[in-house]
């Protein structure tokens, strides 16, 4: 039966893992950390896996889970780089106004949201996933009005980040 | 930028291909079998040795010289009723942290799974201020016994200023219950540092 669970999890991740990708990608800097998050986020979800009822989607249930563990459950690695180096790669790539190529757009938006704190992390996720406040507050834990003023307040932080 | 260029940062986003990390079903599969190193998982381990670590040290104490000091100074009834209430007092607190512990769901909200935790250790919290306070009342007591007996009276030289052997006792307990509560408050901090911070971020109401 747990192996039969086991299977049915692993594959349905393995069609979703995507949304992790992206979570992991914004919350650490380096293929290692990134890998290990991933770990960490599967086992998490893997321990709360039986009491997913269906409630919600999949893919919603999924990201309650890899937020948490990026932002309560994980340690990080020593061998992360420090935060001031990526703002000095942020500094290197200037923003061309949609003339630079689609990949250097999104390397410069992700180092944007990694220079984030990790709350405003999971907001500008959730931002450019264009989920409704409804969604957001429920899967922070906060009112939708405070959600809609830390959105706000996150959305300016990103934009002077990405261009000063 | 405006916040119109910034909506449109969300094609970007939008259109992003696929990671460039990538598992497959077998590594997946692989991965569930492994151990979480969760910060959770970090604060049982602590806390645990935190309820075992002080009981340990008592195998390392000369019961014998312990039981002679006791026998002469007639304490053995006062840290008889002591040990009760402290035993009942413990299995309180592992009942309680057991308890907030098992609440913690990775399913649950941000702020309520930051609240789960927080509430998990703030128990540990409180069970370290009990035994510092316990350590402090058993400790006054003690030299209450002990600097009013015969037998230490007896000892001393004629004419010894009670003040001074009071002063000088209580600033050497009381600094070494300090030391216990700011290695205590540093293992705290270490642990909560993050969480702190993330769950005051989310609590902020602007």
């Amino acid at each position: 039966m747990t192996r039969e669970l086991e299977k049915k999890f692993a594959s349905e991740l393995e069609k979703n893992q995507g949304i992790i990708h992206k979570v992991c990608r914004s919350y650490t800097n380096n293929e290692t950390a990134h890998k290990d998050l991933f770990q960490e986020i599967t086992i998490q979800l893997w321990k709360a896996y039986p009491k997913f009822r269906g409630e919600s989607k999949f893919s919603t249930w999924m990201y309650r889970v890899a937020f948490n563990t990026a932002i309560s459950l994980f340690r990080k690695s020593k061998r992360n780089i420090e935060t001031t180096q990526i703002y000095d790669n942020l500094k290197e790539l200037e923003f061309q106004d949609y003339d630079d190529t689609q990949d250097k757009q999104l390397k410069l938006l992700y180092n944007a949201i990694y220079s984030l704190n990790d709350i405003e992390k999971a907001l500008a996720l959730l931002y450019l996933e264009d989920k409704n406040y409804k969604e957001i507050a429920s899967t922070l834990g906060i009112s939708e009005v405070n959600a809609r003023v830390k959105m706000n307040r996150t959305k300016t932080k990103l934009k002077n980040i990405i261009n000063p | 930028m405006s916040l119109d260029q910034l909506e449109e940062l969300k094609n970007v986003w939008k259109n992003q291909g696929e990671s460039s990390i990538k598992f497959t079903e077998s590594d997946i599969y692989k991965m569930v079998h492994k151990r979480s190193s969760s910060i959770v998982k970090w604060i049982l381990i602590i806390s645990i040795l935190e309820f075992v670590l002080p009981y340990i040290f008592i195998f390392f104490t000369d019961f014998n010289s312990t039981k002679e000091v006791y026998q002469t100074y007639d304490l053995n009834n006062m840290m008889s009723i002591y040990t009760v209430i402290h035993i009942v007092v413990i299995l309180g607190f592992i009942y309680f942290f057991f308890k907030n512990y098992k609440n913690i769901q990775a399913d649950s909200s941000v702020k309520n799974l930051l609240h789960d935790i927080l509430k998990t250790r703030k128990t540990v919290k409180y069970y370290i201020y009990y035994n510092l306070t316990m350590a402090a009342i058993i400790g006054l007591h003690v030299f209450y016994i002990v600097f009013n007996s015969d037998q230490f009276v007896n000892k001393l030289p004629a004419n010894t200023n009670m003040l001074i052997i009071w002063s000088i006792a209580i600033a050497i307990f009381a600094f070494v219950l300090f030391l216990f509560w700011c290695f205590y408050r540093l293992i705290y901090g270490f642990l909560l540092k993050k969480l702190k911070k993330n769950y005051s971020e989310l609590d902020r109401n602007e």
